[in-house]
């Protein structure tokens, strides 16, 4: 019988049972080295062992749940690693995704998780990457997604939508530094984005990601987030989807990357452009074709994530998900790739 | 008439005597440097700026040579442990013994067709290398610049199968545990810098760069490679708060604040030259640099490939300040000729 390190000692039983059923069938194969095997798969098989195993979404799913219940630090947050400290991005993602579960008793796991952005809130509005960090950047944006759901946290999500707010990447005012950087990477740079901090350069992640906490925050229709949308076009790549924001590098090309793609994707969704725009197009068939590719936990779940929002057909990506879920119930024994897993099995 | 005008010009003669308007002259000429040595060193002060002076010539003139082995191997099908553990010997690297020890590769990018990474069989060579010479654990790390996942990297590249056979762990630097670590060069607005606890609390750190040209910054070897031990999460993806700090300073400020003892080891068996650091071109050079100065280490790569070291912005600063040795006069090469590698290497192309 298959044990997992974090099997749950005192709440969600059931939970726990489900899980031990889910993962009888795996000893056929030996459990030890599923995971790793499954990765070597063709996409046809991943369908055929998903089965086999007896995993379908649902049961999966509690097993990703349960694992991040464990994964949970005693300060409320999650890291990277089961163990790691805290940091903000993973603890917000963890949170949204604990947000779907609406079958589970999660109310001090939420709270703990909220209490732990809360706390380490800066003055200035934004937040720091983990409590260690005291100058507020780009997880200002997983914080105020996070909190726009949870309870008693309307003060910090305003706050925090303010920082986001005044916040912009760098913009050449140089007329002639401007025409160099257009010549250099085909970019309109007096577009406001998003920077990873404040006094950087504006780039696609953090500016898809700033774009959905203000929507998240009631901020749809500011101009702010409108420009967000001009900006991620102006930097998408000509092949389709986005990479981290230079389509192009003196005379080449730069291919894009399923993560910026996706979070691209859900922002530009948020916005509530139209599917049949020709540039969201493109990048809706890049992600399903890097998708068919990708064999990564990470980029599968990315990948998920950033479809999800769209009536797109996904194939069997889901499955190839699940088939690369790990014995704990983690993808990579990672809380936040678990967390977008689990949450883009649910969007 | 006459008179008057004698008696006007003996006025002024009494007013500044020829010697006095010398004097005024030379106090307006040294107040005229005084502030444009003021102005042009405004950005970091006058005194900051005379104790870098001071250092750097301190050690042009008075530090030990520092020792850079060359190696020769032809192809990554060679015998490349023995080509290392000849360079590590004759570069007298540091003792492995009972050591933690960190290898960084450089794992950029991965796009098909281009050779951007340090081949896994050289990283493989040094694992066995530091197994040989004791080493307590061995660690290979590294935190990409352009995707937020290493793992499809680590398999498009070989690194997967090979981690797996050596059984080393790898640690994503992007989303490790961190340590605020302070900057103690003073040359970027920084005053400290996260990097990641892997680096931190290892004995020795390992820089295993691929031999590339760089279009920003000439050539990408041992200390370029160091930008992968700066978090992604928290300077982003491509890591953009150090290019709008300095590439040159900021380079600087790495080597020298890093916490931990360093040394390089350089996969120059087959390089890429042209459009650097991604889409430039295989390009054989058959040798392995090993030393543990790494300006040095730098400056002998860049002679290898037909670089000036005295014209690369990275390399002059940091020898200027003290950091390292570049001037071939402070190199001492030993190991295989430095000739017999020598190639110059295609240029990468340069924003008009």
């Amino acid at each position: 019988m298959f044990c997992s390190p974090f099997a749950p000692s005192g709440f969600g039983a059931s939970i726990a049972n489900s899980k031990i059923l889910s993962i009888d069938a795996l000893s056929v194969v030996g459990a030890k080295h599923f995971a790793q095997f499954s990765e070597m798969l063709r996409p046809y098989d991943y369908f055929l062992l998903t089965i086999a195993r007896g995993r379908g979404t649902l049961p999966a799913m509690n097993t990703a749940r349960d694992f991040l219940l464990h994964a949970q630090n005693a300060d409320g947050g999650w890291g990277y690693r089961v163990g790691a400290m805290s940091f903000v991005e993973p603890t917000a993602a963890a949170l949204i995704a604990l947000q779907n579960e609406k079958t589970f008793a999660l109310s001090g796991v939420e709270e703990r998780a909220r209490d732990f952005l809360i706390a380490h809130h800066h003055a200035d509005g934004g937040w720091g990457i983990a409590p260690l960090d005291a100058e507020s950047g780009w997880m200002t944006a997983w914080a105020v997604l996070a909190l726009a759901r949870a309870a008693n946290a309307s003060a910090a999500i305003t706050r925090g939508a303010q920082w986001l707010l005044a916040t912009e990447g760098l913009r050449l005012t140089d007329p002639g530094a401007r025409a160099t950087t257009r010549q250099i990477y085909q970019i309109d740079s007096t577009l406001r984005g998003w920077p990873w901090q404040p006094g950087d350069a504006a780039w696609v992640h953090p500016t898809a990601l700033a774009m959905l906490a203000l929507i998240a925050a009631g901020q749809r229709e500011h101009t702010r987030v409108r420009e967000g949308a001009h900006y991620l076009f102006d930097r998408a790549v000509a092949t389709g989807g986005w990479n981290i924001g230079n389509p192009w590098m003196i005379g080449k090309a730069i291919p894009a990357t399923i993560h910026d793609t996706a979070i691209a994707l859900r922002a530009l969704h948020a916005v509530g452009v139209a599917a049949n725009e020709p540039r969201l197009a493109t990048a809706l068939e890049f992600l399903r074709d890097a998708a068919t590719r990708a064999h990564t936990a990470s980029e599968l779940a990315w990948a998920m994530w950033g479809l999800g929002d769209w009536s797109v057909e996904i194939g069997d990506l889901r499955a190839r998900l699940n088939a690369l879920q790990n014995e704990d119930g983690s993808w990579q024994g990672n809380p936040f790739t678990t967390a977008i897993a689990l949450a883009s099995n649910n969007s | 008439m006459r008179d008057q005008i004698r008696n006007q010009k003996s006025k002024i003669e009494n007013k500044i005597s020829r010697r006095a308007f010398l004097r005024l002259a030379l106090l307006a000429a040294i107040g005229a440097v005084g502030a444009y040595i003021f102005k042009s060193t405004e950005p970091v002060g006058l005194g900051k700026m005379l104790r870098w002076l001071w250092r750097g010539q301190t050690a042009r003139w008075f530090a030990p040579k520092s020792r850079v082995a060359l190696a020769a191997c032809e192809s990554y099908d060679a015998n490349i442990l023995a080509a290392l553990r000849r360079a590590w010997r004759d570069a007298r690297a540091p003792d492995l013994n009972n050591a933690r020890i960190v290898l960084k590769p450089n794992l950029v990018d991965f796009i098909a067709g281009y050779p951007t990474f340090t081949h896994p069989r050289v990283t493989q060579a040094m694992i066995h290398l530091a197994r040989e010479l004791g080493a307590r654990d061995i660690i290979v790390a590294d935190g990409p610049a352009f995707r937020r996942d290493a793992r499809a990297i680590l398999d498009a590249t070989g690194y997967t199968e090979m981690l797996a056979r050596e059984k080393i762990a790898f640690v994503d630097l992007n989303y490790d545990d961190l340590v605020a670590v302070p900057l103690v060069g003073g040359y970027t607005r920084l005053k400290s810098l996260f990097i990641a606890r892997t680096i931190a609390d290892a004995d020795v750190f390992v820089s295993m760069p691929k031999l590339k040209t760089h279009h920003w910054t000439q050539m990408s070897a041992s200390v370029k490679n160091l930008f992968g031990i700066v978090p992604g999460i928290k300077y982003g993806w491509p890591k953009n708060t150090l290019h709008t700090t300095g590439i040159p300073v900021f380079l600087t400020e790495l080597v020298e604040s890093l916490p931990t003892r360093a040394c390089a080891a350089v996969d120059g068996i087959v390089g890429l030259e042209g459009d650097g650091p991604i889409f430039g071109s295989a390009v054989p050079s058959g040798v392995l640099a090993v030393g543990t100065d790494l300006l040095a280490v730098d400056a002998t790569c860049a002679r290898l490939i037909g670089l000036d070291p005295a014209r690369m912005d990275y390399l002059d600063f940091a020898s200027w300040v003290g950091v390292g040795a570049i001037v071939e006069s402070k190199i001492e090469l030993v190991g295989d000729a430095l000739a017999q590698f020598a190639r110059a290497y295609e240029r990468p192309p340069r924003p008009e």
